[in-house]
């Protein structure tokens, strides 16, 4: 045990001493605060106003109407410039003041708009789509004005008719009404799947260049002849998962932080309170941390696993590069499953999902962040795991004893599997 | 079994895919010998160290270490190991990589950490401790090797091919390292196919040639039983080299001719003698006459010599 000891320490201690590891350490909080903040303050931010001019030709009152809507908006100024005719000289004329930057774009609306339906924006920001869903809206909603008012519609009653509408979406859960809108809910179960995804990938992979690095420096040799290879391969697979679980907790630590004081992190952005406010964070239970870090466990002990499997067979880095791919399929698949269950939480595809081993470390903390899961179900999924991880691991160590003292050509699927079997 | 022995290798035999790379394989090395494990390159010695180390496991035989069949990495704390292929953490510190492989063999964190100073004064290194391990030269990382292959003070060490590899500085470190410990006690085997080396520092050896041993014993022993007379002669250049061989022929078994110098094996009841006389009267200018003990090279070479070429051909299968 003392010798598994010295191996974990060894993993530990040289990689979170590395720059990779500061840097990822570092840049994991950053890259939270950015997907913290910048929500905010883009629906703070005021924006420039967009100069833009109306072209009617003979479009009656539509006009005036879209260009109310688009200046009550904020972000639009509009002039209205009637034409008799929509030439090749007017268009020309409007594109250079579009080019020369004194006007945004131009929008034309005609005599058949209100009933064809048909009108025509030319500008430099139409890659905008917030600016294009608001000129969208403000044309649409003039034109079904104007339709109903050539109906004899009164214009009160229309203008009723308009009166916004708010849908809030709130999640039932066991608990109760949890008052977390459906978009948090989303956000977070899409956020758990994907990094579950990627720390077991990154970990797994870590795993994975320390055997090529004990193979590549001949090391292993010294190695195994104090260590037997499976203590070797415990040591690194518990190693760098501790790595793994530090840093995934200084994460947790910075966010959980971030949380508590995300008014007084916003207020150094200037973000104003009610900007704070208008983006509803999910809640994260006690149970759903628990569960996360479970999964986690058993998704890394098995990925990591095969990634020992898969430096072992391998002689440098450039080749693992290439012999990782199946074993990463196996994991992007894991990742897809989980948007699908995120979309139907109950679904077959979920709940198959979240029972095949291979699967269910990324697929069930997804579904159980994003809906309520059965209890029994969790427990099954649990059950298969403790059950196939173990086996997994033991016939991995069998093929990384061979293959961290074969060198040359690769071996091949069916080599690899009699590798298992032979004691 | 006798328990003077460190290592008895049994009839061990070892077949890989395409061929047998070691056939029944028996050898025993007694306590305190320094035992030179000589053979071509893919003879099999790389393959017998692994098995008796543990790393791989014999078809056939067994493996004594120590009196008992528990094996190498059993005995892991007792033994030093420097492979053929060396190799280190290139990006670890050089004292954490020295005490690193000294808590594999069970050394705890302090009295290895003390040790590995120790170490580093003694070859010169106390300024690279705290150096990462790729910073070194070649031949500081080899230095480097050879502590984290002594740091847990070995009652065995085995040192496959040490030499090879190695500037003259270094050799002579090692082998300064390698006799100081040999006084000490320590049972040392190593593998080499350099005749000289062996011959000026082993007292027991073992020839080995296509998987099979040809010779083991005492190295006094060796050559006393490989026998002959032999003379070793040097000449002032290369012409008065060939005319004296001319004039030697009939009495001369074997000759390594070197051009200005041979080692020849007299025929049976040929007196050296008169090979002398020979040569006086014909006039050839000598810098040496010499009645020698054959050179363990020229044993090798007798025994091995017809093998080699073909053992080289497996080369690289050895692993």
């Amino acid at each position: 045990m003392h010798k598994v000891w010295a191996v974990v320490r060894r993993e530990f201690v040289e990689r979170v001493r590395s720059k990779w590891f500061i840097i990822s350490t570092v840049l994991g909080p950053l890259f939270m605060i950015a997907m913290g903040v910048l929500p905010s303050l883009l629906i703070s931010k005021s924006g420039r106003v967009n100069a833009i001019a109306i072209v009617s030709e003979g479009a009656g009152e539509l006009p005036e109407r879209v260009q109310q809507l688009l200046e009550r908006s904020g972000r639009f100024r509009a002039r209205v410039l009637p034409a008799e005719e929509v030439d090749s000289a007017l268009v020309d004329s409007l594109t250079r003041e579009v080019r020369g930057e004194r006007l945004e774009g131009f929008l034309v609306l005609s005599g058949s708009t209100v009933e064809a339906g048909h009108a025509e924006y030319r500008g430099r920001n139409v890659s905008s789509i917030v600016d294009m869903e608001i000129l969208e809206r403000a044309v649409r909603t003039s034109v079904v004005v104007e339709r109903l008012r050539r109906h004899g519609i009164d214009p009160t009653v229309v203008q009723e008719a308009q009166g916004r509408i708010d849908l809030a979406t709130l999640r039932i859960s066991k608990r109760g009404t949890t008052g977390e809108s459906g978009e948090a809910t989303f956000i977070l179960g899409y956020a758990v799947g994907l990094l579950l995804y990627m720390v077991i990938m990154l970990y797994g992979i870590n795993v994975m260049r320390s055997v090529v690095e004990e193979k590549q420096t001949r090391i292993i040799e010294v190695l195994v002849s104090s260590l037997k290879p499976f203590q070797l391969m415990l040591g690194k697979v518990i190693g760098v998962g501790s790595v793994g679980l530090f840093q995934v907790s200084i994460w947790a630590a910075v966010a959980y932080a971030m949380f508590h004081w995300r008014a007084q992190i916003l207020g150094l952005f200037r973000v104003p309170a009610e900007a704070v406010n208008a983006v509803k964070l999910p809640a994260i239970g006690g149970e759903l941390l628990v569960l996360v870090l479970v999964y986690f466990l058993f998704g890394y002990l098995l990925y990591s696993s095969l990634f020992a499997v898969v430096g072992a067979s391998v002689n440098t880095d450039t080749e693992a590069q290439q012999a990782q791919q199946p074993v990463m399929m196996l994991l992007i698949m894991a990742l897809f499953l989980s948007i699908a269950a995120l979309a139907d939480p109950g679904g077959q595809m979920a709940r198959i999902g979240s029972l095949v081993p291979l699967s269910s470390p990324v697929v069930m903390p997804v579904r159980v962040a994003a809906s309520d899961v059965a209890a029994s179900e969790v427990g099954l999924s649990l059950l298969i795991l403790a059950v196939t991880v173990p086996v997994v691991i033991w016939m991995s160590a069998r093929v990384y004893r061979i293959g961290i003292l074969m060198y040359g050509k690769r071996p091949s699927l069916k080599e690899l599997w009699r590798w298992a079997r032979q004691s | 079994m006798r328990s003077d022995l460190v290592v008895e290798l049994d009839h061990i035999t070892k077949r890989f895919a395409g061929h047998v790379a070691v056939t029944a394989l028996s050898l025993a090395v007694p306590k305190g010998a320094v035992y030179g494990l000589l053979g071509p390159n893919g003879a099999g010695k790389t393959t017998s160290i692994r098995m008796l180390m543990n790393i791989t496991i014999p078809d056939e035989g067994t493996v004594r270490l120590f009196g008992d069949e528990l094996g190498g990495r059993h005995h892991s704390a007792r033994i030093g190991y420097l492979p053929e292929e060396r190799g280190l953490y290139k990006k670890m510190r050089v004292r954490d990589m020295l005490i690193f492989l000294a808590e594999t063999k069970g050394v705890p964190r302090v009295r290895a950490s003390a040790k590995a100073l120790e170490w580093l004064g003694r070859l010169g290194l106390e300024a690279w401790g705290h150096r990462k391990v790729e910073e070194l030269s070649k031949g500081m990382q080899q230095k480097v090797q050879f502590i984290g292959t002594m740091l847990h003070e070995p009652e065995l060490l085995i040192l496959d091919e040490p030499f090879s590899g190695l500037d003259p500085i270094n050799q002579q470190t090692l082998k300064e390292i390698i006799v100081q410990l040999s006084r000490a006690g320590t049972t040392i085997i190593f593998s080499t196919h350099q005749m000289d080396v062996a011959e000026k520092i082993c007292d027991h050896v073992c020839i080995i040639a296509r998987g099979a041993k040809v010779l083991d014993g005492a190295l006094t022993e060796v050559k006393r039983r490989h026998g002959g007379t032999n003379v070793a002669v040097s000449f002032e250049d290369v012409a008065q080299g060939a005319a004296a061989m001319r004039q030697a022929s009939d009495l001369v078994l074997k000759a390594d001719d070197s051009g200005v110098s041979a080692e020849l094996t007299l025929k049976e009841g040929a007196d050296p003698q008169t090979l002398l006389e020979r040569l006086l009267r014909a006039g050839v200018r000598l810098r040496r006459f010499e009645r020698i003990e054959p050179s363990l090279q020229r044993i090798f070479l007798d025994l091995a010599g017809p093998d080699a070429a073909h053992a080289e051909r497996r080369e690289g299968a050895d692993a």
